[in-house]
C-alpha cells in the first residue's frame, strides 16, 4: 500500500499525473472511489482485494478530463473498460496512465495502450466465481425458462437507471431512453417499459461490455442484471471471437462484416 | 392539420382483383388529414397522372399517398406527376398494394383491410415528410473497364468510340480472354481469332483507351460519377516502353516445362513468356514463381539475349490511383473443374479431355495446328465420344443452372472433327438440345443430318478403359433407356460454366451484388439486365451468367451505351434520402458521442470526421459526419448508433415510429 501511495504521490509532485483516481475506505468496510489532486490526498489510498469496483467510468466525465493527465489505479475491469473506451474514441491513446498493482503491493506504471493490452491478455477469466456459476445456469436453461426468469426478476425493476450509471460503457450525452420524439422506448416502470430498457441496454453492450459487473451492484433492487449483459456478450464472444476490453482497435461485431461469416445470406 | 390526397390504383386486374380500391378510397376519406380519396383503373397512365395534378391544385394538397405497385415500379413517375403540379417531388409516398397485398392473398375482406393499413402507414409517413432537394454531383468523364476478353473489349471500344476515355484493366498478361482460346465459332464456323484479333488490336491503338495488362482493380472507393480506384499494375519484369517484342528471349530461357495456361495444359511454355503469338500487347511477362533468376538466383539468360535491355528483375507491382465515373464489369467465367465427375475418368484417362481443350486441338493456333489428336499417342481419333452437362444441370453434383453454350458448341466440336476427319465417327450424350437463338437450331440439325453426328439422349454412367479404347457406358432414354456401350478413342467433356476466380471478392471491393451460384447480380432480370444495385456499375458477359458470344457482345454495347450516356452529362442528381448526424444546442453540440461505431458499419465509407470548434479554434468535440455525396441512405448507421444521432431523410426516426404506432 506504501509503494501505491508514494507512487501517486511522486507522479502528482513530478507533474506526470494532475489527477490520481483510486480507492479509499467507505463506510461499512467498502471501498470507494478516491480523488488524489495532492500529495495529502495520496494517504487516504488504500488497495486490497474488496477493490472490486471499475473507476473506469469516471475517465469519461468532462469534468475529471478537465483536470489533465490522469492516473488511475486499475484493476482488471478497469483495464478493460480502458481499452474498451479507447477503442471507441471516448479517451485518447495513451491518454492516462493506468496503476496495476500487484499482489505483493508493486506497482506496474502502464502507459501505452499496448502496455495495457498485453497486460490485460494475462488475466484471468473477468467474471467471479458465483457469477460464472450463474451464468453456467442460465444457459443450461431452455429459451423459455429464461424468459420466465428474466420476466420474473425484470418486475421488480424501479427504473431508477442506477445500471445505466454505474456502467463505463454508458457514457453517451444523450442516451436512447431519453430520447422523446419519438419516444422508442415507455418511460414508466411497467413490465413492457423494463423489458424493453433491458433488452435495449443488452444489445447495446453486446460486444462492448467488459463484464465488471458494476449494474448487478450498483441495482438497488437486488436484480442481477449485468448476467444479462455478460450473456450478450458472450454470445458475441462465442459466434464471433471477438471480446470487449481485449484490445484498443475497434472491431465491433455488431457494425462489422467478415468475408468468411458463418451465415451465407449474408455474403 | 395535413391536407393529404389518397388515390388509388387498381393496376388493371392486378390490384382490383383481390381489394376492394373504391372501398379503400373511401375508408381512407375517413382518416384524419386526408382531404381528398379517388381510385383509378390505371394511375400511371397519362389520365391517371393528371387526376393526380389536378387534385393537387384543387385541393392544395401538401401531400400525395399513391396507393399502386412497388415504388421500385412507378415512384418516379407520380414523384414527377406531382413535380409537375408544383408539389415538392418527396411529398408523394407509394403504398405497396400489388406486390405486399393483392399479389399474395387471396380476395377477401381481409385483404382489403391490410390495403388500408398499408395506406395508412404512409399517410402518416407523409404527414411528417420535408421537402428534399435533389443533390448534384459532377462526373468524371472517364470509364474503367474491367476485364479484356470480347466483352470489355466491346464495351470499351464502343464507349472510347462515343468520345470518352476508358480505362481497361486485364488481369492476364493480354487481351482476348476465352474467346482467343476458340477455334470456330457457332452458328457460322468462322475463324475465332480472325474476328477477334483485331478488336484487340483496335484496343491497343485507339487514343481513347489506355489499356492495362496484368493489372488487378485494388480497391474501389467513391460513388456514381465520382470513383476512386486503385489498381494494381503486376511487375512483368519487363520495360514495356523499351521491348520491342522480337521475341529473342523467349528462346533463350532455360525454364521449359511449365503447364501453359492459353492451351489448357496441352503443351508447356517457359518462364518467360507471351501467351500467344497474336498477343496484344506482344510483350513478355516473367513468371517469377517459374524463373531461375528469382527461384535459384543465378540465370540471367534472356537479360543476356534482350537487344533492348528491356528485362527488369527489380521492377515493383505498382499501385495506380484512377479517377472514373462509370464502371463496366467484364470479368467472364471459368469452366468446372472434372474431379467432381471420377465416373468419367478426367485425370485418370488422357483421352478424357475438356471442351476448352479440344477446342485447342482444333484451333489452328493450337498446339496441332488444328488437327485433332488425342494427348495420348498424338493420333487422330476415329471414334469420339462428347459427353454435354458435364455439371450442369445437376443438382446433386455440379450446379442447378443450364451453361447455356454447351449444346451448341459441343455441335460444333463434333461438326468440326467430322469436317477434319472424314471418316471419324462422333457421338453426342445429351439431356436435352437448347439450341434457341438465330440460326441455332438449324445448326444442331446441321451436325446430325449432313454430317452424321449421333445424338443419344441419355446419360453416361461411367468411362473405363479396355484394349486401348475409352468404354462410354450409358443408356438411350428414347430407346427405354436401353443400354449403349461406345468404344470411343477420345472423350470430351462439355463442363459447366462457373463464376471465374476471384469474382466474389471483386464484387465485395465494388459493392456489388451476386447471386446464388457466385456470379453477378443485374438491378432487374428484365427491365435493369446491364445495371447491377450500385449506381454507375454495369455488367457484360459471361460474369453475369453463362453467355454466348452474340449475347456478350450484345450486353458489352449496352452497357456501352449505358455509360456513355452517363459522362455525356454535365452533372448529376441523386436523391437525396441521405443520413446526417443531428446537431444540439451547447454543451452537447451534437448526441453523437463520437464512437464511431458507423464508421465500420458504413458498407459506403461515407462517414467521416467533424470536429466542432469553439471561437478560438479549439476542438470542443469530435463527432461522426456522413459524405452526402457517398451516403447511399441505407440506413444501417441509424440502426447502429446507440444515442440515434443519425437520422435518415425521408426516413426519419419520427416517420418510421408513427408508421409503426398507426397500426
Amino acid at each position: 500500500m506504501e509503494v501505491l501511495r508514494n507512487k501517486a504521490q511522486d507522479l502528482l509532485a513530478q507533474g506526470q499525473a494532475q489527477i490520481v483516481i483510486g480507492y479509499e475506505a467507505g463506510t461499512g468496510g467498502i471501498r470507494r472511489p478516491s480523488f488524489a489532486r495532492t500529495a495529502a490526498d495520496t494517504a487516504r489510498l488504500v488497495w486490497d482485494a474488496d477493490c472490486i469496483s471499475n473507476l473506469a467510468g469516471y475517465l469519461t466525465r468532462p469534468e475529471i478530463k478537465r483536470m489533465g493527465k490522469t492516473a488511475i489505479v486499475a484493476n482488471a475491469s478497469t483495464l478493460r473498460a480502458l481499452l474498451q473506451l479507447t477503442a471507441e474514441r471516448q479517451l485518447a491513446e495513451d491518454a492516462v496512465l493506468a496503476l496495476a498493482v500487484a499482489e505483493d503491493g508493486t506497482v506496474t506504471e502502464l502507459a501505452t495502450a499496448q502496455a495495457v493490452t498485453d497486460h490485460v491478455a494475462a488475466l484471468p477469466d473477468a467474471l467471479s466465481a458465483a457469477d460464472r456459476e450463474q451464468m453456467n445456469l442460465l444457459a443450461s436453461m431452455s429459451r423459455e425458462e429464461r424468459w420466465v426468469y428474466w420476466e420474473k426478476e425484470l418486475q421488480r425493476c424501479i427504473k431508477c437507471y442506477a445500471c445505466r450509471s454505474s456502467c463505463p460503457m454508458c457514457y453517451c450525452g444523450t442516451c436512447t431512453m431519453d430520447c422523446n420524439k419519438p419516444q422508442w422506448v415507455p418511460v414508466p416502470s411497467h413490465a413492457l417499459g423494463n423489458l424493453e430498457y433491458h433488452t435495449v441496454r443488452a444489445m447495446h453492450l453486446a460486444g462492448r461490455c467488459v463484464e465488471c459487473g458494476e449494474c448487478g451492484r450498483a441495482c438497488p433492487v437486488g436484480i442481477p442484471i449485468h448476467l444479462l449483459t455478460c450473456f450478450a456478450e458472450e454470445s458475441v464472444h462465442q459466434q464471433f471471437g471477438q471480446k470487449a476490453g481485449a484490445s484498443a482497435k475497434l472491431d465491433y461485431a455488431l457494425g462489422t462484416f467478415r468475408p468468411d461469416d458463418k451465415e451465407s445470406f449474408i455474403r | 392539420m395535413s391536407r393529404v390526397g389518397v388515390f388509388v390504383c387498381h393496376c388493371g386486374e392486378n390490384i382490383g382483383s383481390t381489394v376492394d380500391c373504391p372501398e379503400v378510397a373511401e375508408r381512407c376519406k375517413q382518416m384524419p388529414g386526408v382531404v381528398h380519396a379517388e381510385d383509378y383503373k390505371y394511375l400511371c397512365s397519362n389520365p391517371g397522372q393528371n387526376k393526380i395534378k389536378q387534385a393537387i391544385k384543387d385541393h392544395q394538397l401538401e401531400g400525395v399517398v399513391v396507393a399502386a405497385c412497388s415504388p421500385r415500379m412507378h415512384e418516379p413517375t407520380f414523384r414527377r406527376a406531382v413535380t409537375d403540379a408544383g408539389m415538392n417531388a418527396y411529398l408523394c409516398e407509394v403504398a405497396n398494394l400489388r406486390e405486399h397485398c393483392s399479389w399474395v392473398h387471396e380476395e377477401a375482406d381481409s385483404t382489403t383491410e391490410k390495403a388500408v393499413d398499408l395506406v395508412r402507414l404512409q399517410l402518416e409517413k407523409v404527414k411528417r415528410n420535408k421537402p428534399l432537394q435533389p443533390i448534384e454531383v459532377p462526373i468524371t468523364k472517364t470509364a474503367l473497364v474491367i476485364g479484356g476478353g470480347v466483352a470489355g473489349i466491346q464495351a470499351a471500344l464502343d464507349i472510347a468510340d462515343s468520345g470518352h476515355k476508358v480505362i481497361l484493366v486485364e488481369r492476364s498478361p493480354a487481351l482476348g480472354g476465352h474467346m482467343a482460346q476458340l477455334s470456330e465459332t457457332f452458328p457460322t464456323l468462322d475463324c475465332s481469332q480472325c474476328i477477334l484479333t483485331p478488336r484487340m488490336v483496335d484496343v491497343s491503338r485507339h487514343p481513347n483507351i489506355t489499356l492495362m495488362t496484368y493489372s488487378e482493380v485494388e480497391h474501389l472507393d467513391g460513388f456514381i460519377g465520382n470513383f476512386k480506384a486503385t489498381i494494381r499494375k503486376r511487375a512483368r519484369k519487363i520495360d514495356e516502353e523499351l521491348c520491342t517484342g522480337c521475341g529473342e528471349c523467349l528462346q533463350k530461357c532455360p525454364s521449359k516445362d511449365i503447364s501453359d495456361g492459353f492451351n489448357e495444359g496441352l503443351t508447356t511454355r517457359r518462364a518467360i513468356y507471351v501467351p500467344f503469338t497474336q498477343a496484344v500487347p506482344n510483350i513478355p511477362v516473367i513468371d517469377v514463381e517459374n524463373c531461375r533468376h528469382y527461384q535459384k538466383k543465378k540465370c540471367d539468360r534472356c537479360v543476356k539475349a534482350c537487344p533492348t535491355k528491356a528485362i527488369s528483375f527489380n521492377q515493383q507491382d505498382e499501385l495506380i490511383h484512377v479517377d472514373v465515373g462509370a464502371i463496366v464489369v467484364a470479368t467472364g467465367y471459368k469452366v468446372m473443374s472434372t474431379e467432381k465427375f471420377p465416373e468419367y475418368g478426367y485425370g485418370t484417362y488422357p483421352d478424357v479431355i475438356t471442351g476448352l481443350q479440344f477446342e485447342r486441338y482444333a484451333s489452328a493456333s493450337g498446339p496441332t495446328q488444328g488437327v485433332i489428336k488425342r494427348p495420348s499417342d498424338g493420333k487422330e481419333p476415329e471414334t469420339v465420344v462428347f459427353i454435354a452437362c458435364s455439371g450442369s444441370r445437376d443438382a446433386a453434383k455440379g450446379v442447378k443452372y443450364c451453361s447455356k453454350i454447351c449444346c451448341m458448341y459441343t455441335a460444333k466440336h463434333a461438326m468440326l472433327l467430322k469436317h477434319k476427319n472424314h471418316n471419324s465417327k462422333a457421338y453426342v450424350f445429351y439431356m436435352d438440345i437448347r439450341a434457341a437463338g438465330k440460326n441455332y437450331d438449324e445448326f444442331v440439325r446441321r451436325a446430325i443430318e449432313e454430317d452424321g453426328v449421333k445424338y443419344i439422349r441419355g446419360r453416361v454412367s461411367r468411362v473405363y478403359e479396355e484394349d486401348g479404347k475409352l468404354v462410354v457406358k450409358g443408356a438411350d432414354t428414347l430407346l427405354g433407356g436401353r443400354p449403349v456401350e461406345i468404344k470411343a478413342d477420345l472423350v470430351v467433356l462439355a463442363t459447366a460454366s462457373l463464376p471465374n476466380d476471384g469474382q466474389s471478392e471483386l464484387a465485395r471491393k465494388l459493392h456489388v451484388g451476386c447471386d446464388e451460384y457466385g456470379f453477378l447480380a443485374e438491378a432487374h432480370p428484365k427491365l435493369k439486365p446491364v445495371e447491377t444495385n450500385t449506381a454507375g456499375i454495369y455488367l457484360a458477359g459471361a460474369c453475369q451468367s453463362p453467355r454466348d458470344i452474340p449475347e456478350t457482345v450484345a450486353q458489352a454495347s449496352a452497357a456501352a451505351a449505358k455509360v456513355a450516356a452517363l459522362l455525356s452529362r454535365s452533372h448529376l442528381t441523386r436523391e437525396p434520402i441521405v443520413a446526417e448526424v443531428n446537431r444540439r444546442p451547447a454543451p452537447l453540440h451534437s448526441d453523437c458521442t463520437g464512437c464511431f461505431l458507423c464508421e465500420s458499419a458504413c458498407p459506403y465509407r461515407a462517414i467521416g470526421q467533424e470536429e466542432i470548434l469553439d471561437r478560438d479554434g479549439i476542438v470542443i468535440k469530435t463527432i461522426a459526419k456522413i459524405n452526402p455525396g457517398l451516403c447511399q441512405g441505407c440506413g444501417t448507421c441509424v440502426a447502429t448508433c446507440r444515442t440515434k444521432a443519425i437520422d435518415l431523410h425521408g426516413f426519419s426516426n419520427e416517420q418510421i415510429f408513427a408508421e409503426i404506432m398507426s397500426l
